[in-house]
């Protein structure tokens, strides 16, 4: 067999109900899926996991991937995969969560591209990896206590620089909106309580050994080093926030937020972030301050510094010192990025003030030590919005309605915080229970108008259990096909990085022209033309690097680059980045267009499980659903006028069909073909889906 | 023998504050046959020292590192690649463990681990400050050099860095042990010691750090001003006995 770079070569298959442990070669089984995350999620579900499995079943797996790329230096590889049936949707259909930090890094360095866990131990477990060395290890000492002490407690025992993925009291009391939780700051959404059910409180992994890069080592610092003379600011974007001497454009919206003047005010001494010209690869960790971005100009004095991921240079978590937040019982330090900071989100706190920060140290601390998940913050809109529908007050007790601290509800008092989360995460009365089984049930168990929820604008519920995730805002019909796809919100970045480069209309229009094959691919947001063929090109092209960002992995919160900041390059990026970094460390050499085809077979797999865990073909009618909030304008602008993002029913019937007719998919079922699957590899695939009467 | 080695030889007869800065090569100096004079015992001492000159009842010279990498933990932001830099641009291989620049085992806690109260130490569970740990290329003592026990560690002649002479090393550790800030590692993969050697001039952690939180700059004495990693073990061989009196 030939020897690659890149892969560790072995899959760990950890079975908590026997105790076995096992390894397994990944080149030989998983290799024509990228032998890493996603690619080696959906495979082990198709392969072992049978329709009509529950998320919380012993029988469901739950697998944490990285890919060749993890543990190099390849730009921003720091994603672990984290792949199993997803508790949130109602049917418990595939689902992925993914966590950024160092955990994916020190698994290769410990000699494993992935672990699978099955079956359910006995009693409370944590699973430990030392390279060879794995043991299932007793985690009743550890049980019943937060995700910080957790970690602690593994790291004190198997050494402070082990990395360590666990889960909290949420997790361990099945509350689906649980997460896992790495490095302080890194989550994967949604599946702690799949962790919880199998008694696996924790995997905590150090590893001693190396990851091989096949390339020449000046061929590999070049590469590298051309990489990131490409690289934007978080998000790539590519342009600054403010006008700066090396830039010819900006855009208020950029989260390239340095300048002159502008400092880490927290750092001891102050540092500043100086004007980041886009050649000087040592202030690339500079450009986005996300101090100013997440919480306005008051940010900047309570930001310490940035931190991210492993081998990433752009940083897009920030580290908070805000020490009046103490009086609450927590560290003034505090961590996060974007949604991450969901928990402030529990209060309406208003934005570039004291409280907002403390409010986002406080819910940090308490949703991460807990490990409760925000379903991408949809969990504080929900409190919002049946509060001011007065349906807490209509379908709780009189005495549990009193319990809760209402009136610091209504003084943004962060104690509210404190009492939600833990009501939450101990699925204290039916407040707690019903929040942390998310939307879905909830409008169930509460007998909510699940059409008024789907109209809200505030909600922006997508369906499926999901709000929506970069989706009519961002390209139109080509966000709004994306959000279908998935059994939770789509998580995809492809379109949206591009689309929010911060460059001018007509320069986006030029590079997506040169890939999609039309300047028509590319609007200009919130002045949408009607559909075309070019953006379904598009849909498709963002949803399979997506998958290949997932698996190889590369962060498709920055990934991938079809625009870059050099002025001398017309701004273009480049989209065979991710194949010249694969061939590069595995030494298996791809072209671009033949990793694509990887990636979407993956994406076809996924497809796939998604028809064979419904039992039913019909994806157009039972699945791809748009919400009707979509179609409805708040001022009564009509689709297709400047300054909407509202959508035409018609036309999103048409960019079905076209999105469909692009991946090879049937039109009037939405399902893979025959023809497709085999085109794709995936022969065993529709053998078994025809088996089901399951192809269109 | 070389002009600049017959330099060596004329300052070593009196003036010290000349040679600070100068990188001598233990390999140059058995090569010129500067040993003749100073005979066996000699030739244990410079073996155990890699590139202490000494001759009877002369000043004793010490061989420094031209350079230093300083780094500063405000700046640094956790990315770690000047630890990918490292290996993989030296042995083409992704491998912190072994890296001359160690960011991983102060993360999440800092040098000193996990401690009670580490929501108010260092590291991410900390206050989220990472101590980045970097070669002090001590000039004297050398407890990486003095205690190997093949004389392995020797000086680099472009920089002065003490690097590891991977043909003599066996790969047993006592470096490791020695440093006190434990700076030297033993590859499990090929069994021999790494050690920061500086590149020639051009450190690839240097290069590589996105926040410009390390810089090359001109020797100066650190070993004073970071607090040491362990106890370190004293050097094995009797070679600080034939300058220091012990009597």
């Amino acid at each position: 067999m030939a020897t690659y770079g890149g892969w560790a070569g072995k899959v760990l298959r950890v079975d908590l109900g026997t105790g076995k442990i096992t390894a397994e070669n990944t080149i030989e089984k998983y290799k024509d899926f990228l032998g890493g995350g996603t690619g080696i999620g959906y495979k082990v579900m198709w392969d072992e996991v049978p329709a009509g499995t529950k998320a919380w079943d012993p029988e469901n797996r739950i697998i944490f991937s990285c890919g060749p790329l993890a543990g190099t230096g390849a730009p921003a590889n720091g994603r672990t995969a984290i792949t199993s049936l997803w508790p949130l949707h109602k049917k418990e259909l595939v689902g992925t969560g993914h966590m950024g930090g160092h955990f994916a890094a020190e698994l290769k360095f410990a000699g494993w591209d992935a672990i699978i866990v099955q079956g359910k131990a006995a009693r409370p477990v944590w699973i430990s990896i030392e390279d060879e060395k794995v043991e299932i290890k007793d985690a009743s000492h550890l049980w019943g206590n937060g995700i910080y002490r957790t970690t602690a407690e593994i790291c004190a025992e198997l050494g402070s620089s082990a990395q360590v993925a666990a889960i909290g009291q949420a997790g361990e009391n099945l509350v689906r909106m649980s997460n896992i939780m790495t490095g302080n700051s890194h989550s994967a959404g949604g599946l702690g309580s799949v962790m919880g059910s199998k008694n696996l409180k924790a995997i905590g992994v150090k590893g001693s050994k190396s990851v091989k890069i096949a390339a020449d080592k000046n061929e590999w610092k070049k590469l590298n080093d051309y990489i990131l003379s490409l690289a934007g600011a978080n998000n790539q974007w590519v342009v600054p926030k403010t006008p700066q001497p090396w830039a010819e454009y900006s855009d208020k919206g950029s989260r390239w937020t340095a300048s002159k003047g502008v400092y880490w005010g927290a750092a001891d001494p102050p540092v500043e972030t100086g004007t980041c010209d886009p050649h000087d690869k040592h202030s690339i960790a500079y450009r986005t301050h996300k101090g100013i971005f997440d919480f306005g100009d008051i940010g900047e004095k309570y930001t310490v510094r940035m931190d991210g991921c492993h081998s990433c240079p752009i940083r897009c978590h920030i580290v908070l010192n805000v020490p009046s937040a103490e009086r609450y019982g927590v560290s003034g330090y505090a961590t996060n990025t974007c949604i991450g900071w969901w928990g402030r989100g529990i209060l309406k706190t208003k934005r570039n003030t004291i409280e907002d920060l403390e409010a986002a140290v406080v819910g940090k601390h308490m949703t991460d030590d807990l490990g409760l998940w925000c379903n991408y913050g949809l969990i504080g809109r929900t409190l919002h919005y049946l509060y001011e529908k007065g349906v807490f007050k209509s379908v709780l007790s009189e005495t549990e309605y009193n319990s809760i601290p209402w009136d610091k509800y209504l003084k943004n008092d962060p104690e509210f915080i404190i009492d939600f989360c833990r009501r939450v995460a101990f699925k204290k009365g039916e407040f707690g229970i019903a929040m942390g089984e998310g939307i879905d049930r909830l409008i169930e168990r509460w007998k909510l108008d699940p059409e008024e929820i789907s109209k809200d604008h505030y909600l922006v519920y997508f369906s499926n259990g999901f709000p929506k995730h970069h989706a009519s805002e961002n390209g139109g019909q080509v966000g709004m096909l994306i959000n279908t796809q998935y059994n939770r919100d789509s998580q995809c970045h492809s379109h949206s990085n591009f689309l929010s480069s911060g460059l001018p209309l007509e320069i986006n229009k030029k590079l997506g022209a040169e890939i999609f094959g039309s300047p028509d691919a590319i609007d200009a947001n919130g002045n949408y033309t009607p559909m075309n063929p070019y953006k379904a090109k598009f849909a498709k092209w963002a949803l399979i690097r997506k998958e290949l960002h997932d698996s190889l992995p590369l962060c498709n919160w920055m990934f991938p680059w079809i625009a870059s900041p050099l002025k001398e390059r017309g701004y273009k990026g480049d989209t065979s980045i991710e194949a010249q970094l694969y061939s590069a460390v595995t030494g298996d050499k791809k072209t671009e267009a033949e990793l694509d085809l990887i990636g979407e077979r993956i994406f076809n797999l996924h497809r796939a499980l998604t028809i064979r865990g419904m039992g039913t073909k019909e994806m157009r009618k039972e699945h791809d659903y748009f919400p009707e909030w979509a179609f409805h304008d708040e001022n009564g602008k009509k689709p297709f006028e400047p300054g909407t993002n509202v959508m035409d029913r018609d036309d999103m019937e048409k960019a079905l069909d076209l999105f469909y007719a692009e991946l090879g998919w049937d039109k009037d079922t939405g399902a893979p073909t025959k023809e497709t699957l085999e085109k794709l590899g995936l022969k065993e695939v529709a053998a078994e889906l025809g088996a089901k009467g399951l192809l269109p | 023998m070389s002009e600049q080695e017959k330099r060596v030889i004329a300052d070593s007869e009196g003036n010290v504050s000349n040679l600070l800065g100068k990188a001598i090569s233990r390999r140059k100096f058995l090569k010129g046959g500067i040993f003749s004079a100073a005979g066996v015992a000699g030739m244990t001492l410079f073996g155990a020292l890699g590139a202490y000159a000494a001759t009877e009842g002369k000043v004793p010279l010490l061989v420094k590192s031209k350079g230093v990498i300083l780094a500063e933990p405000s700046r640094c932001v956790g990315c770690r690649r000047c630890e990918l830099a490292c290996t993989e641009f030296k042995e083409g291989k992704s491998h912190p463990f072994i890296a001359r620049i160690k960011i991983y085992r102060n993360l999440n806690f800092g040098p000193k681990g996990v401690q009670y109260g580490y929501w108010r130490k260092e590291g991410k569970y900390g206050n989220s400050r990472i101590i980045q740990e970097t070669c002090k290329q001590c000039a004297h003592p050398v407890p990486c050099a003095m205690s190997c026990p093949n004389g392995a560690i020797e000086a680099d002649p472009v920089t002065g860095a003490r690097e590891i002479n991977s043909s003599k090393c066996v790969g047993c550790g006592i470096c490791t042990r020695a440093c006190p800030w434990e700076m030297t590692a033993v590859d499990p993969e090929t069994k021999k010691a790494t050690k920061c050697n500086l590149c020639d001039g051009n450190p690839m952690c240097v290069d590589a750090c996105p926040s410009g939180a390390l810089k090359y700059i001109s020797w100066r004495d650190l070993t004073k001003e970071v607090a040491v990693r362990q106890a370190s073990i004293a050097a094995v061989n009797d070679s600080c006995n034939q300058c220091h009196a012990t009597k």
